[in-house]
């Protein structure tokens, strides 16, 4: 899944990443030590036989407004092409997929639970057919019933990826079809041929197995959408609710309303509560300004809320102040530096430059909260996620840059003095200090840096460049599933090398990387998960393509009347479906 | 005021009367007259003497931070933060300290005051080059355009025009990019070429105002009979215009000074405080920038490079209202 927007400019910007909560200092107010609290993972867990009516808290008081403040504005609200957390996350207040992620409050972690399907998905054996039956009693906020007709045609819908760009497109390389199929618009109303229906019956035909559809199934694109009710581009603007609230007002890039939405029946739903009357969501608002509203706490404020990352000196305000409002937990996104295999082709200095980066200093120059919005880590795949394995590949905890090591390897490899291109956005002036810090660190370590100037609007597409005259790229990404399922065939595949868009990063093309990875591919599902494991540990060990510069972790602040916010831990969201207003 | 025609005349008609009373009437050129005017204004010799301050600062800004014991960007996050990533040592939360007399910034850790000496310099080398650059410019167009009679004054005239309908900050917001990207692969490069950019932008939007002031003067004096007379005589145009036209607008060109070196030291931090002036080189602007989320958990990050620039502004826009009325015959105070 992708960063939510501003996230990956961040990423790019504050390349870079922290050291253990340390750093504090002898007299400092080191007493507190951040952490993203107990449990945490990336919503692995599964509760196939979950049933509605979800209950609601004695202390919900019946009705409110919640307000949303964000810095962000959400790309699009077509269940189809929605792929950002922010988007999947809203949506899950309006449109209901087959599965559905819920807040586990004994785990402090999401557990996958059936939503519109009587429960996760029946596969085949061998994973290669997926059959999901739908609910009775579903309808539409115009009270129409949902049909499983209308499942198949938004399943078909997201192959028209020319039309609707940027969502998600597992469904071209698993569905039977799907490197054929162009979707309903370009076939003239002709549904795809992986879906069949059979009364409440939805059978997904693949091409190849795909042992994990059940994770994908809770993804906006498998919601219902009525084939003469699509609007097709201008569906985004109001997509037709099934969940608990329906838009009754959005305008792109500022705004967006929700209300109640009569017609959902919550005896179907096991996932989703209907206490507030009305969702206001801010888009692209000033983040100091409404940190501060939230932070006060007077009046409306007690019902406002921001899913954004807060800033270091509202963190400290917070904690020191009311840390009972602070949500704080793990989102499964892995930042790394990637590095160019074709440009660095000698192990020993890809590794120096992961001696040499200076962790802590990058990312508490680039505003993050070491321990709280960054994590130390060294494995590829975040925690959380089934069948990863902890290892150190260079010993150094993922935070303890070690410069002299790093000239140790340079002369080694005879490459002393090696020269790094990195971008940085001039314009952000967190992206500049982080870049200080990062010259500082590499050339420390024995390498030249030369950090490459681009702006916020434009480093994206710098980085994406194949020809760009950089040798590493600062970047990351976040689990769709939590298994490494959805994070090496999408990334790290020598497939991908070449294409469009550059999702091959590092151009890691090997071919008994390639191989390893087809061999996965095709075993049974219960041994997919740990084989990814071993396979980011073999990876790193044998090639080390990128230097993992921390996890993600979540840190936001409430209004003191807002109950059930946690942390969804497997989109670094507020859990929007159990929140309510207290008494 | 018609400076060299009327001395002609003074020093005829007067004749030779007693010389003592001599000394006491006579000698005082239009300047000197104005100078003594703005140095029994007090305000103006205070503003004068904070600007000096402020030069000083600005040139001498590598001894003082050495002075001080504090260099520019020398923090060390990891070892200088705390988990909040605020200072461990001086403000906010801990007592005063000489290592770091204004404290150090939040996240990086870097001294304040290294910032803030160096700062000072950029804004006055910024301001200083950019007001020479647009003065020089309007000056030259004014006088030309004022002079040349027929179709080179209308195209100066509506050149002068299209770079005011100009907006300013939509060509910086424009250029800024441009130059990034032009110059990105080399970062030292970079660096100048961005401080070059903003002044070649502060110039060439800095220069219409006074290039118009002067054309209405010299459009003014042009028809003066001192003017006709070395026409008469044959003085080339180049002469005119350098030794008798310019001479008799040094008040017009002083006060566009004194008025237009304010003006350009808070462009400058405006820019950089949008994020588009100088990045890399310490600035004002730019730690204004990002101190505006600390405004009340570390105030003095904040009000360090907002006095500075405050107390800059002002002087110098009172220097500039002291000198224009200095050199106002028509005030009295």
């Amino acid at each position: 899944m992708r960063l939510k927007k501003s996230a990956v400019v961040i990423a790019t910007a504050s390349l870079l990443a922290l050291a253990a909560c340390g750093g504090g200092g002898d007299s400092g107010p080191s007493d507190v030590v951040p952490s993203q609290g107990e449990g945490g993972g990336a919503g692995a867990g599964k509760v196939p036989d979950m049933q509605g009516p979800a209950a609601v808290p004695d202390d919900a008081a019946e009705g409110g407004t919640v307000t949303i403040e964000t810095l962000q504005s959400p790309f699009t609200f077509d269940p189809t092409r929605a792929y950002y957390t922010d988007s999947t996350s809203i949506m899950s207040l309006v449109t209901r997929a087959l599965t559905q992620y819920v807040y586990d409050p004994d785990s402090n972690d999401m557990v996958l639970a059936p939503d519109m399907a009587t429960d996760l998905g029946t596969p085949n054996e061998d994973n290669t057919e997926w059959t999901f039956t739908l609910r009775d009693g579903l309808k539409y906020e115009d009270g129409t019933p949902v049909k499983a007709e209308d499942v198949a045609y938004a399943i078909s819908r997201s192959f028209a990826i020319d039309e609707l760009p940027e969502g998600p497109t597992y469904q071209l390389q698993f569905f039977k079809d799907g490197d054929k199929y162009k979707g309903p618009f370009k076939e003239k109303g002709k549904l795809c041929s992986c879906v069949t229906v059979d009364g409440n019956d939805i059978t997904i035909h693949m091409s190849r197995p795909f042992p994990e559809m059940d994770y994908y199934a809770s993804f906006p694109v498998f919601t219902a959408i009525p084939q003469a009710k699509d609007t097709k581009e201008e569906y985004g603007n109001h997509p037709l609710a099934t969940g608990p609230y329906m838009f009754k007002d959005y305008k792109p890039g500022a705004s967006l309303t929700l209300v109640k939405n009569p017609n959902w029946d919550p005896a179907t739903d096991p996932g989703r509560i209907q206490a507030v009357d009305e969702w206001d969501f801010h888009f692209a608002q000033d983040q100091a300004k409404f940190e501060n509203t939230i932070l006060s706490d007077n009046g409306d404020a007690q019902t406002t809320l921001t899913y954004d990352n807060i800033t270091p000196p509202t963190y400290k305000k917070i904690s020191q102040d009311d840390p009972d409002r602070l949500v704080t937990g793990t989102s499964p996104c892995t930042y790394m530096w990637y590095l160019d295999m074709t440009k660095i082709t000698d192990i020993n200095v890809r590794k120096a430059i992961g001696y040499a980066y200076p962790y802590v200093d990058v990312w508490k120059a680039g505003g993050e909260i070491v321990g709280l919005t960054r994590v130390p880590g060294t494995a590829i795949l975040p925690p959380g996620t089934n069948g990863r394995q902890e290892f150190d590949v260079l010993g150094i905890k993922g935070e303890n840059t070690d410069p002299e090591k790093a000239k140790e390897l340079l002369q080694q490899a005879n490459a002393m003095g090696f020269e790094i291109k990195f971008l940085y956005a001039t314009d952000d002036p967190l992206s500049v200090a982080a870049k200080d810090q990062v010259v500082k660190g590499l050339e420390a370590g024995g390498f030249k840096a030369t950090p490459i100037a681009s702006t916020i609007n434009k480093i994206r597409e710098a980085r994406s460049d194949y020809d760009s005259p950089i040798n590493v790229r600062s970047s990351g990404w976040c689990s769709d599933w939590p298994s490494g399922g959805s994070w090496f065939p999408a990334q790290w595949d020598g497939s991908l090398v070449g294409l469009e868009g550059m999702p091959n990063q590092a151009n890691f093309k090997e071919a008994d990387a390639d191989a390893k990875q087809k061999e996965i591919l095709s075993m049974p599902a219960d041994k997919v998960p740990a084989a990814w494991g071993e396979f980011d540990k073999w990876m790193q060990e044998t090639y080390y393509p990128a230097v993992v510069v921390g996890y993600s972790g979540t840190a936001m602040i409430r209004g003191s009347k807002i109950g059930g916010m946690y942390n969804d831990a497997v989109r670094g969201m507020p859990t929007f479906a159990n929140m309510y207003i207290t008494k | 005021m018609a400076q060299s025609a009327m001395e002609s005349v003074s020093e005829q008609t007067m004749g030779l009367p007693d010389p003592k009373k001599d000394a006491e009437i006579a000698g005082r050129s239009p300047l000197q007259i104005a100078m003594t005017r703005l140095r029994s204004d007090k305000i103006a010799m205070v503003c004068l003497a904070i600007v000096i301050f402020f030069f000083l600062i600005g040139i001498f800004a590598p001894l003082l931070a050495k002075a001080f014991g504090v260099e520019v960007r020398g923090g060390d996050p990891s070892t200088d933060t705390d988990i909040f990533n605020f200072p461990v040592i001086g403000p906010p939360d801990h007592p005063f300290t000489w290592q770091a007399p204004l404290g150090l910034a939040p996240n990086t850790g870097d001294d304040n005051l290294a910032e803030w000496l160096y700062g000072a310099r950029t804004s006055l080398m910024i301001a200083t080059i950019s007001t020479v650059g647009s003065t020089v410019i309007g000056i030259t167009i004014g006088l030309i355009a004022g002079f040349s009679r027929g179709w080179l004054d209308r195209v100066i005239s509506f050149v002068i025009d299209t770079f005011l309908s100009l907006p300013f900050l939509l060509m910086a917001l424009a250029l800024a990019p441009i130059i990034t990207l032009r110059f990105a692969n080399q970062p030292s490069v970079l660096k100048y070429a961005q401080v070059i950019s903003l002044v070649c932008i502060l110039t060439f939007f800095g220069w219409m105002t006074l290039a118009r002031l002067i054309r209405g003067e010299v459009l003014s004096l042009r028809e003066r009979e001192f003017v006709q007379a070395a026409k008469v005589m044959g003085v080339p145009t180049r002469q005119i215009l350098r030794k008798e036209l310019l001479p008799n607008m040094v008040a017009p060109i002083v006060v566009s000074i004194s008025l237009s070196l304010p003006a350009f030291v808070a462009a400058e931090a405006g820019l950089s405080y949008l994020g588009i002036g100088v990045i890399g080189v310490p600035s004002w602007g730019q730690t204004v920038n990002k101190a505006v989320d600390y405004f009340d958990t570390y105030p003095l990050y904040l009000y360090a490079p907002v006095v500075g620039i405050f107390f800059l502004v002002v002087a110098l826009n009172l220097l500039g209202d002291a000198i224009r009325d200095a050199f106002d015959p028509k005030t009295r105070r």
